[in-house]
């Protein structure tokens, strides 16, 4: 009998096989779900849109049965009203994900422009809720660095350059906070939370510019090796970090 | 978790968080001065000094510190006592000028400096504690010709010495009035911090060699233009991970020498990152004002805790002067990035 948190090591390693051999197949195997279905939803709603992660980077249409299994994970697992914001925020990235793969879908985009609570954009909303506009960003902005370390490591699936997948209103709101993400991604290594440390680092690749730069005495490139050879035995902190190289080499430009 | 280092500063009056970080800090200096001075004796030489069974990191090593340190808070409570006409800080520089003083009564005015050197003739320890005294004037004329005639040996200058020391030999032989052996910029590079290495790859051992080299370059916090510009920003950039780390693993001693660099810098570590830390090691301390190295239990030995408890009144006067030479800035106006909104509170409410 397989735990979630096996599942979502299971489902990562297949992310991070994909991601390497260039997105061309699918992430799940269409068959392969068998008794374990309910897992294994319960595990794409973990990773979230990571699952599409292969396509979204390497350009190429995910295969309709990944669609269809982060179409039921948004389904079967919407946030409640007592969920937190990285909750909604995660479930926001997978819809997000489905309308940008999936125009069949025709609900246009949760654009930012939007705010909470605004009327309902039309069209049918995927997953059978709502749409209306995104979950808040302030709160990013209020964190010491250290917490919004930890908060945007959580949200490491939103962590997708918006030249790939149009405006993010998380994006822009960390993007001024390179530095402080940087000191995180120190943080975490010195404390070998390779997770978290995975996960700034992912950050870091999508948000270095020439406006929010990431110091370059950081050495992030070495940092994300070091990183992979320390806790890359755990997919999750491996696909975290192969997805922040790709990035570093243009993959996504 | 501990205390983050950069608590958020929008709700409180920076004034007046900044006035009560003068007297907590004031309240640390005194604490450990009168600590130090009540057990003044634990730093006294052994009559057997001199002879070759006696161990020098148990005699010699903590006397020097205490010579170093004491010229450095001497000076630096003078500032604040200059720059706010401050009696209380008065005390203090009176307080630490007393245990220089005994520093200088028990090397005998130089004599004993003198004659380790003739002892250990190419052995840089008697040059590099006699600088502590040269840079607070006190100075022995004899020592520096003898010193003199070693430094232009081949063989000094190539001493096998770690990157961070040599710095300190080169900046001894400054205070010693003496020919530099090496051109200091180069040795400055070959320093850990001198390459300014990646961040995450800090530990204890690089950490005290880093405070060193930011001592030895700013003749221990006096002069803050002898630290380059990239070393400045470095520093500004990764100090509040150094810190935080030395919080969560209970390093007081490395923490108060980090603080100290903090303070060292040419645009001063600013007080919105220091004081959350100073609150978290003031509360550290013992009754009797000293602070102990590492760890949760403070051990009542003197060895663990003598140079910590310097540490930190070093640390503690340095950062009370280096607010007298900059408005307190904030952290945020500090990091912020050209072209962008400097606070954060102010960026990223997009939506």
């Amino acid at each position: 009998m397989r735990n979630l948190s096996g599942a979502v090591c299971d489902l990562a390693s297949e992310v991070v096989s994909v991601l390497r051999d260039g997105g061309h197949r699918a992430v799940v195997s269409p068959n392969g779900q068998g008794p374990d279905a309910e897992l294994g939803v319960a595990a794409v709603r973990v990773l979230g849109a990571d699952v599409l992660l292969p396509s979204t980077l390497h350009r190429h249409p995910p295969a309709p049965s990944d669609l269809q299994l982060v179409r039921e994970a948004v389904r079967t697992f919407p946030p409640g009203g007592d969920a937190s914001v990285s909750t909604e925020w995660s479930h926001w990235a997978m819809r997000d994900a489905l309308r940008r793969h999936d125009p069949a879908a025709a609900a246009p985009r949760p654009v930012a422009a939007e705010p909470v609570g605004a009327e309902p954009v039309g069209g049918e909303p995927v997953g059978g809720e709502p749409v209306g506009g995104e979950p808040d960003t302030a709160w990013l902005s209020r964190l010491t660095w250290q917490e919004l370390t930890h908060q945007l490591a959580v949200l490491g699936a939103l962590a997708v350059p918006p030249a790939v997948t149009g405006p993010s209103p998380v994006v822009a709101a960390a993007a001024p906070r390179t530095l402080d993400l940087a000191r995180g991604f120190v943080r975490a290594v010195r404390r070998r939370d390779w997770l978290q440390a995975a996960g700034a680092g992912r950050w870091l690749a999508v948000l270095d510019s020439d406006a929010t730069p990431v110091p370059a005495t950081l050495g992030l490139e070495t940092g994300l090796e070091f990183v992979l050879r320390m806790g890359g035995a755990d997919p999750r902190v491996a696909l975290h970090a192969h997805a922040a190289q790709l990035l570093r080499a243009g993959a996504a430009g | 978790m501990t205390a983050h280092a950069d608590a958020p500063t929008a709700q409180t009056e920076p004034a007046m968080a900044h006035e009560e970080g003068h007297a907590a800090l004031a309240d640390i200096v005194r604490g450990a001065l009168e600590w130090v001075t009540a057990h003044r004796d634990r730093f006294a030489l052994p009559p057997d000094v001199l002879e070759t069974h006696t161990d020098l990191n148990w005699s010699m090593k903590p006397l020097g510190e205490l010579a170093r340190l004491s010229t450095s808070i001497t000076r630096a409570a003078h500032t604040v006592a200059d720059h706010h006409d401050d009696p209380h800080w008065r005390q203090l520089a009176e307080i630490a000028r007393e245990l220089l003083d005994f520093t200088w009564s028990e090397i005998g005015e130089g004599r004993v400096l003198r004659e380790l050197a003739r002892l250990e003739p190419h052995a840089t320890y008697p040059l590099e504690i006699y600088a502590a005294f040269a840079s607070a004037g006190l100075r022995d004329e004899h020592f520096e010709e003898f010193t003199g005639t070693l430094v232009r040996t081949r063989a000094w200058a190539s001493t096998e010495q770690q990157p961070n020391r040599r710095l300190g030999v080169l900046a001894a032989e400054h205070q010693a009035r003496l020919p530099s052996h090496d051109d200091p910029t180069e040795a400055l590079r070959r320093t850990w911090l001198g390459a300014l290495p990646e961040p995450w790859t800090f530990d204890v051992t690089a950490g005290y060699a880093l405070t060193h080299t930011v001592f030895h370059l700013t003749d221990w916090g006096a002069r803050p233009a002898g630290v380059p510009a990239d070393l400045d920003t470095y520093l500004h950039h990764w100090l509040p991970c150094w810190l935080d780390s030395c919080l969560e693993d209970q390093q007081w001693d490395l923490g108060c020498e980090l603080l100290a660099v903090g303070a060292s810098l040419p645009e001063p570590y600013p007080p919105d990152r220091h004081l959350p830390v100073w609150r978290e090691v003031a509360g550290r301390r013992a009754p009797d004002g000293s602070l102990h190295e590492v760890g949760a239990e403070p051990p009542d030995a003197f060895a663990h805790r003598y140079h910590s408890t310097l540490a930190a009144a070093f640390a503690a006067a340095l950062t009370a002067a280096s607010t007298t030479r900059s408005r307190p800035s904030e952290s945020a106006h500090r990091d912020a990035h050209p072209g962008h909104p400097g606070h954060p509170a102010h960026a990223g409410a997009h939506r």
